[in-house]
């Protein structure tokens, strides 16, 4: 199977001198395309900043990232923004939407760049996002108009937008309700589906259920890996009970 | 532990508080320096006048004189203190010779006197009361001011010889506003001259009780006593010696509200920035339980320590300045004795500034109360609603790029916010183009027809009654082939009848005023034998209309005539009239005539030959001629327009620089998103650009507007102040709408390049956190 990222030995720091310390120590990802990843740790145990890195937002301090078949770190700014935007996508905790601009608008925002001709199509394409999500009634509300788990789907839908290759989501359900939680996963489960890679980052276990492949981060190093198989909407209690057992067995 | 946060704050911030410190200390220094000037101008003049000892009241008077009748009066008015007649001996400015210059073209009435005894002393310019010797002249202390002569020249004046021993300061006659200009020479010299010109009086008499100056005006009008001629008091004089200084004044305070208005605007900016981006900490603050004055402190803090600093260097470089302003009092009015007084007042003025500045950030400190401790740390932001811009939508977009469309959106969004940079940007404007036009309309070729001068090439002027010599240059322009057209005009000095009964005289220019024609401001240029055209001063002190009618003697007979026109006037003081009737009894002052060439480059060649074939008379070049009468407003007002341009660019640039950095600092979070979800750094940049010019250029249509509106209106008040009544800006639209517009966006463009270049250091990690 083709492999859409690969990430070797990369190495993150803050801090310097004696303060330095590696967020990142040595880390090796590979993913698939098409697979459902979660990467599992608690606070402070370097799964964002591993995200960051491996979507190219952030530069590494070691090692090296290759994003279909392109090395990032020795892309320019510019192209790792046309990356970001035409082959991946992003839900962020926080729904992280321009207060100037409503829902629609924030949806087709990055797709519009430079491309205000096709407009048209694209708001099109966008409307069908929000109909699949369950959104489609909102797209002239106000980003401050609207729950916290229809801003989420929002989020899903620009991400969606340029029919990216993975889609990355950083605890994309940690400031929502279950019920709303639970909408969400069914929604990456089914984008998966399709074929996009998704990588998801959580400490919850549930979230990280639903994937096929769990690698558990502590102190900024991957210690364990659990495969699953795909998720069918049966064994849900297993598989988290599985997640956990793990856990415990590290010690997050 | 407030120190260390100020400290720590501005340290992070250093352009922006150095911008902040900049606009307030330049609105320190200016109120400090008016504060300064108010207080040495009244100082200076309060001393001038005491050792002049000046009039409290003057009457003038041309014509008979019955001394013994005035003293009589003098003493049966029992708030007379003193009373005198001085004799004032008008002589034509063609006659006085300074050094090298005639004064022909003075628009004063120059003249000569002699030291007074009692009061209304001429003094030095040490203040003491000038003691002269025969031979000596003493000149207005204005002659040494425009250079037109100095110490140890030689005068002559009516074939007269004298030296010029100084100067002098008059009290009631120094400004350029009083319209008379007396010249000392001493006793045995004035009654060899008194012939030679005409004798005016001026009767002065001194009150015991200066309050009731007004009822010994009345006193003296309603005894029937010689009148003929303006009356002035203590008063009037004290106005018009502080007029010129105070119109200075009057210009630094209103530069300093407009500056003091933009370091408003500045710190408005800078702090709405600062708590929409510690929305989160104030509302931790809160939460905790600290109080909102205790909130307050820490930012007021701030901006007290920056206000400090700011004051304190305006009032250092008001000291610096000073002297330079101080300049023209000290050679006008001499030295004030209330030094100390001024420099309190100008610290008291800085102190204004400086709680003004205060109280106006405790203002904006007020929306504290608004914020909602659990909104701010639940969301970081406040979630006040946008205004406005709804329907502006991206996804109805055609006509833009994305990036152009989302700076517009913005600008729409938060008006408020950009209202702020809009009223600098207006203001830049308004400074950059009303000097501009100021100087385009008085320099252009039109505008000597609003001053009185007809569109012609080459002016000859023929003094004197000697109407042969202006026949003969006639009878030369008739047979000159590259002459095409030319006008003779004779000037005179007729009597004109007031309502009063009393007569006055008036110089009336007579011939075809048809062939140059000159701008009126209302009516037209007198065709038939019963009319004539006033200039706009003559009319306002005769209180005359067009239509309304004129009395004037005319070869001995009273003869009525119609005003058709009232004209601006500049040359002769700005009293002139036209007529086209013939007169053969008065005398023919002097005559000009005026030519049109056909061939404009041949002027310096005519100007030449003529002036070689009748060295009698005075020939000039038009351009010539405007040039000594408006050369120096021109070249002062062409400094100040090129000043105004570069102090104007400099706002610019410095707001735009404080604004985009604050902005950046504010929108780090929607910088970030956009980055991450794909935008480049050019892509930001390109919609602050599109801020900073839809903003400059809507600045630049609303200043442009303004200074064609209420720019002109202010500068037409300055223009009448020397003669000129109708007033429109000539407008030079390459550079006032191509050049200067070009000038501000350039100067926009590379402040919003070098104040977003932190854009592109923004991490997307730090500034999306979870």
């Amino acid at each position: 199977m083709k492999k859409i990222i690969i990430g070797e030995h990369i190495v993150k720091s803050y801090g310097e001198g004696n303060e330095k310390r590696n967020v990142i120590d040595g880390v090796s990802v590979e993913i698939n395309e098409g697979e459902f990843v979660a990467v599992v740790g608690p606070s402070g145990s370097g799964k964002s900043t591993l995200m960051f890195a491996l979507s190219g937002m952030d530069t590494v301090d070691g090692g090296k990232v290759v994003f279909d078949s392109m090395d990032l770190s020795a892309a320019s700014e510019n192209e790792l923004s046309d990356i970001r935007r035409t082959k991946m996508g992003f839900v962020f905790q926080q729904p992280t939407m321009l207060k100037n601009l409503n829902i629609l608008d924030n949806i087709i925002l990055p797709s519009m760049r430079g491309n205000r001709k096709n407009g048209e199509k694209i708001s099109e394409k966008a409307r069908a996002i929000m109909e699949r999500v369950g959104i489609a009634e909102l797209e002239k509300r106000d980003i401050t108009q609207v729950s916290g788990g229809q801003l989420q789907r929002a989020g899903i839908c620009r991400a969606l937008m340029n029919s990216p290759k993975i889609i990355f989501g950083d605890e994309p359900t940690g400031a929502l309700n279950s019920k709303s939680a639970e909408r969400i996963m069914d929604i990456f489960s089914e984008i998966n589906g399709d074929g996009t890679a998704v990588m998801l980052v959580t400490h919850d276990a549930k979230v990280a259920a639903r994937t096929e492949r769990i690698m558990f981060m502590l102190d900024g190093k991957i210690v364990s890996e659990l495969k699953l198989p795909k998720y069918d909407g049966t064994d849900m209690d297993e598989r988290v009970e599985q997640i956990t057992v793990k856990m415990r067995e590290i010690g997050i | 532990m407030f120190n260390r946060i100020i400290r720590n704050d501005i340290l992070k911030s250093k352009a922006i508080t150095l911008t902040t410190m900049i606009f307030v200390a330049a609105s320190a220094m200016l109120v400090s320096l008016a504060a300064i000037l108010v207080i040495n101008l009244s100082g200076a003049l309060d001393t001038l006048m005491t050792q002049a000892k000046t009039t409290h009241f003057m009457q003038m008077h041309a014509g008979e004189i019955d001394t013994a009748r005035l003293t009589t009066f003098a003493e049966q008015n029992n708030n007379v203190d003193e009373f005198q007649v001085l004799e004032f001996l008008n002589i034509d400015g063609a006659q006085i010779i300074l050094g090298d210059n005639s004064l022909a073209n003075s628009v004063q009435d120059n003249g000569l006197s002699v030291q007074s005894e009692k009061f209304d002393y001429l003094l030095d310019l040490d203040g003491n009361i000038i003691n002269v010797s025969d031979g000596e002249l003493y000149v207005p202390v204005s002659y040494l001011k425009d250079n037109t002569t100095k110490a140890g020249d030689k005068a002559v004046i009516s074939g007269n010889e004298f030296t010029v021993a100084g100067f002098l300061r008059d009290s009631q006659m120094n400004s350029s506003l009083a319209g008379s200009k007396r010249f000392l020479v001493s006793k045995n010299d004035y009654a060899q001259i008194k012939n030679l010109g005409s004798t005016e009086y001026l009767i002065e008499f001194r009150l015991k009780d200066v309050s009731a100056i007004g009822a010994f005006a009345t006193a003296y009008a309603s005894a029937g006593l010689e009148a003929n001629g303006p009356s002035v008091t203590y008063t009037l004089f004290t106005m018009m010696n502080a007029l010129s200084d105070g119109m200075m004044i009057a210009v630094i305070l209103l530069i300093s509200v407009l500056v003091v208005a933009i370091a408003f605007m500045c710190i408005r900016f800078t702090l709405l920035a600062k708590i929409e981006e510690d929305y989160r900490e104030i509302g931790v603050m809160k939460a905790v339980g600290l109080r909102l004055s205790d909130i307050k402190k820490i930012y007021l803090a701030k901006y007290a320590a920056i206000a400090a600093a700011g004051s304190i260097l305006g009032f250092a470089l008001s000291f610096m300045f000073k002297g330079l302003l101080l300049d023209n009092i000290r050679l006008y009015m001499g030295e004030s004795d209330n030094s100390f007084f001024a420099v309190a007042l100008g610290i008291i003025g800085i102190l204004l500034v400086f709680l003004a500045i205060i109280a106006y950030v405790n203002g904006v400190l007020r929306r504290f109360r608004k914020i909602s401790a659990a909104e701010a740390i639940r969301f970081g932001t406040s979630q006040e609603k946008n205004t406005g811009a709804k329907r502006f939508s991206l996804s109805g977009n055609r006509l833009f790029d994305t990036n152009i469309f989302l700076g517009i959106k913005d600008v729409l969004a938060r008006k408020r916010l950009y209202a702020t940079m809009l009223v600098v940007l207006v203001i830049s404007s308004f400074i950059i183009i009303v000097p501009q036009n100021l100087y385009n309309t008085i320099s252009s070729k039109t505008f000597i027809n609003y001053m009185g001068i007809g569109n012609y090439d080459m002016r000859i002027q023929q003094a004197g009654n000697s109407t042969d010599e202006a026949a003969v240059i006639v009878e030369t322009m008739k047979n000159d082939s590259t002459i095409s057209k030319y006008a003779v005009l004779t000037i005179k000095t007729l009597k004109a009848k007031t309502e009063n009964g009393s007569e006055e005289n008036i110089k009336v220019e007579l011939g075809d005023h048809s062939i140059f024609p000159i701008k009126y401001s209302l009516g037209r240029a007198p065709a038939a034998e019963d009319e004539i055209a006033l200039s706009s001063i003559n009319a306002d002190e005769m209180s005359k209309k067009v239509g309304d009618v004129i009395k004037l003697l005319i070869e001995g007979t009273e003869k009525n005539l119609t005003i058709s026109g009232i004209y601006s006037d500049v040359t002769n003081g700005g009293k002139t009239a036209k007529a086209v009737f013939t007169d053969n009894t008065a005398d023919i002052i002097w005559s000009i005539i005026s030519a049109e060439l056909s061939d404009k480059s041949l002027t310096d060649a005519k100007v030449s030959e003529y002036a070689d074939k009748f060295d009698l008379a005075k020939v000039s070049d038009i351009d010539e001629f405007v040039k000594q009468t408006l050369g120096s407003t021109i070249s002062s007002v062409e400094m100040a327009s090129y000043a105004a341009i570069a102090v104007a660019l400099v706002i610019t640039v410095l707001v735009t620089l404080l604004f985009m950095k604050m902005l950046v600092a504010k929108d780090k979070y929607s910088i970030a998103v956009m980055r991450a979800f794909g935008f480049t750094n050019s892509d930001i940049k390109a919609q602050y650009v599109t801020r900073t010019v839809f903003v400059l250029i809507v600045g630049i249509v609303l200043g442009t507007l303004l200074a064609n509106t209420l720019g002109e209106m202010l500068a037409g008040l300055m223009i009448s102040s020397f003669g000129a009544s109708t007033f429109h800006f000539a407008v030079n639209p390459l550079s006032a709408y191509l050049f200067s517009p070009l000038m501000m966006i350039g100067a926009v463009l590379i402040a919003t390049m070098i104040g977003t270049s932190g854009a592109g250091k923004i991490k997307i990690s730090e500034n999306i956190k979870e």
